[in-house]
């Protein structure tokens, strides 16, 4: 135990000697990260990532990462724990909007910073500790990215008409409530687009699988476009036209997150995918929940708050800002052939 | 005709009939009901539910239950598929200094790991049940758990993406002018059915139902035959998880969830009874086919998906309330 408390206060005197910040500690600073689950690849994509903050691999910071098990009262205990442990900062990534805010108010009323990410939670119910700037989130806009792929599908007959079909996440999630006011928008703005169809596939390729299957009898040929809420369910989308023995270069499809699979299918040309920065979601929590445990002078050590010229570097459109406004917003990024080669790589 | 003899017919054709009924209902609610490529769908889409409920009606003739099938689904799926990339090949090649390189001659190797992790999943649950006498209920939740940790832990909790296109067959291509899936659900229907009404094992199956203890006594191993049954079901399970992993293309951590239940409800909409000893492999097929029919007509218009499960759990319930052999006081 002995040599490994020398060992991570070697790692933070190193940190400080290669001059990233003011980090010298003796402890490890104690960041607990409460997901809603693992079951999928974006919360994986998510958990790598805030493995791979600079401040983690240095050993400045010790970061455990819990599983919600997809359950409100699973990530409360876990809270629980984590107060009861004395970590220094939580993040946060809630099963849904209105089912987080208990939790926060513990942590807060335990004088534990709350970072969000990826999905906030209703701060209504906590307007005290989104004040004091106890509660802070990063994240990305959802009815953005529902606008952003509608736009994609429709990009070719918006003007001339067509017919597009929306699956969708299960209904009432934050998540498919904002990517469908997304999706409407851009509906609004092509008067002759149809829509024929707007079903949920609970974000499962299976079951979008089924439901598309379904909606090619009863449309024969005559849908253009399918709007997948997310990637899982425009892929189950493409199988079902695949199998169905159809042209998927006939139909314009397009889904969000950008997960592995769909970004081979972007480099197919089957499909469009919106990406979701999982890495910069989770790494910019982390240096959020830094510079509560550092305080002011602290200076993000990610490179997504850099400007720069690589599509990671979001620093002009996400500024840091000291790092206390109340809310960050990582921009989506359309999967275009001229990344998608790096980002594939990035997932071996 | 007296009573007996036409309770006995209901018995038999009663959900037969009741399935012509909703199909004829559907087709006149829908004009593309009865086109030619809408029913391939409904085969289709039945196909791996159809095949579990197969499994589980062993199981539930002997009394038992298998809550874990939906785990087996997605566990015998990701160990399966992760044979079938082309890295993992590679590195078992590497590492065991063989001279056979990656390529489509590994599928049948990696269909018969999936369907070996299945084996091994459902002799675990049968040795627990037969040996140990522990309930089936207590044993398969426990699988349902287990299996699902172990799926996440094979995979990371990453999926096995693009699978080859001769693993995909199995799940996307055809034979005779039908998909496979529906080849395989008829293959593993003829062959169940044989075994449960053409050979002794099949009436050992329902003599460990019907009555274990005279089972027992009358020199059967009912042990064997327990334990049997949820081998039986694990098999099977993972040939429905390699299926539906070869149908979406990429094998899933989360894939299967709660398959369990509507393999369950097949089997009962089949008039399968939960106490074990009565039921036939054609009523669930029946049942799996009664259930993607609801699904797939409510699709076709459009209705939306939280209706359906609504209208199949009714539909459930009405089915065992209206099962006439339920009436004799059994």
């Amino acid at each position: 135990m002995k040599s490994l408390i020398t060992s991570v206060s070697l790692a933070a005197m190193m940190a400080v000697g290669s001059g990233t910040a003011a980090l010298a500690q003796d402890d490890p600073i104690r960041i607990g990260a409460a997901l809603y689950g693992l079951r999928a690849e974006f919360m994986q994509l998510w958990a790598a990532g805030a493995e791979s903050h600079p401040a983690v691999q240095d050993g400045t910071v010790e970061l455990t990462i819990f599983d919600g098990n997809y359950d409100a009262l699973v990530q409360q205990n876990q809270f629980e724990t984590m107060i009861t442990e004395g970590y220094d900062a939580i993040i946060f990534v809630p099963i849904d909007v209105e089912a987080g805010a208990t939790a926060v108010q513990m942590a807060y009323d335990a004088g534990i910073p709350v970072i969000g990410s990826n999905t906030r939670i209703n701060t209504d119910y906590v307007p005290q500790v989104v004040e004091e700037g106890m509660y802070q989130y990063v994240g990305s806009n959802d009815v953005l990215a529902g606008r952003m792929e509608a736009e994609a599908v429709m990009a070719d007959f918006c003007e001339a008409g067509g017919r597009v079909v929306i699956i969708e996440g299960p209904i009432g999630q934050s998540a498919q409530i904002d990517r469908r006011a997304g999706n409407e928008q851009a509906l609004a703005e092509c008067p002759n687009v149809e829509l024929l169809e707007m079903q949920t596939a609970n974000w499962s390729r299976a079951e979008a699988l089924t439901l598309m299957e379904n909606w090619l009898t009863s449309y024969q040929g005559d849908i253009d476009g399918v709007i997948g809420q997310n990637d899982e369910m425009a892929l189950g989308a493409i199988e079902a036209i695949t199998q169905a023995g159809l042209d998927v270069g006939d139909y314009s499809i397009a889904g969000i997150d950008g997960i592995t699979d769909a970004l081979v299918a972007v480099q197919d040309g089957t499909m469009v995918s919106i990406l979701q920065d999982a890495n910069a979601q989770a790494q910019g929590a982390v240096d959020l929940a830094l510079r509560h445990v550092l305080g002011e002078g602290y200076e993000p050590m990610s490179p997504i708050w850099q400007e720069g010229d690589a599509w990671y570097n979001y620093g002009d459109e996400m500024p840091w800002n000291g790092g206390t406004d109340a809310e960050y917003n990582v921009p989506w990024t359309p999967v275009t052939q001229d990344i998608v080669g790096e980002l594939l790589d990035a997932r071996q | 005709m007296d009573h007996a003899l036409l309770t006995a017919y209901a018995r038999r054709f009663g959900i037969f009939i009741a399935f012509l009924v909703l199909c004829m209902a559907a087709s006149l609610w829908n004009d593309n009901f009865f086109s030619e490529g809408n029913l391939i769908n409904v085969l289709r889409q039945s196909s791996i539910n159809g095949i579990l409920a197969i499994g589980m009606t062993f199981v539930i003739l002997t009394k038992g239950i298998d809550l874990s099938v939906g785990s087996l689904v997605a566990l015998a799926g990701v160990v399966s598929a992760s044979f079938a990339t082309i890295s993992t090949q590679m590195m078992i090649t590497d590492v065991f200094g063989l001279n056979i390189g990656a390529g489509p001659h590994w599928v049948g190797f990696a269909l018969g790991l999936g369907l070996l992790a299945g084996l091994l999943a459902g002799a675990i649950n049968g040795v627990l049940v037969a040996y140990f006498s522990v309930p089936a209920f207590v044993v398969t939740l426990g699988m349902l758990s287990a299996a699902r940790g172990a799926t996440q832990v094979f995979t990371d909790g990453m999926p096995v993406p693009a699978l080859s296109p001769e693993y995909r067959w199995i799940g996307t291509g055809e034979l005779f002018g039908l998909p496979s899936p529906v080849i395989i659900l008829a293959a593993v229907f003829l062959v169940g059915w044989v075994a449960l009404t053409r050979t002794r094992y099949g009436r050992y199956v329902y003599a460990v139902g019907g009555n274990e203890k005279s089972a027992k006594t009358s020199g059967i191993n009912t042990r064997g035959i327990i334990l049997s049954v949820y081998i039986i079901s694990g098999v099977l399970a993972a040939l429905g998880g390699m299926l539906l992993a070869a149908r979406t293309g990429s094998a899933l951590v989360q894939a299967g969830q709660a398959y369990e239940l509507d393999a369950i409800a097949a089997v009962v909409i089949g008039g399968t009874s939960l106490a074990g000893g009565v039921g036939t492999l054609f009523g669930t097929l029946v049942g799996a086919l009664i259930i993607g029919v609801v699904n797939n007509i409510l699709q076709l218009e459009g209705v939306q998906a939280y209706y359906q499960l609504i209208i199949k759990g009714g539909i459930i319930v009405f089915a065992v309330l209206l099962d006439p052999s339920r009436r004799q006081g059994g």
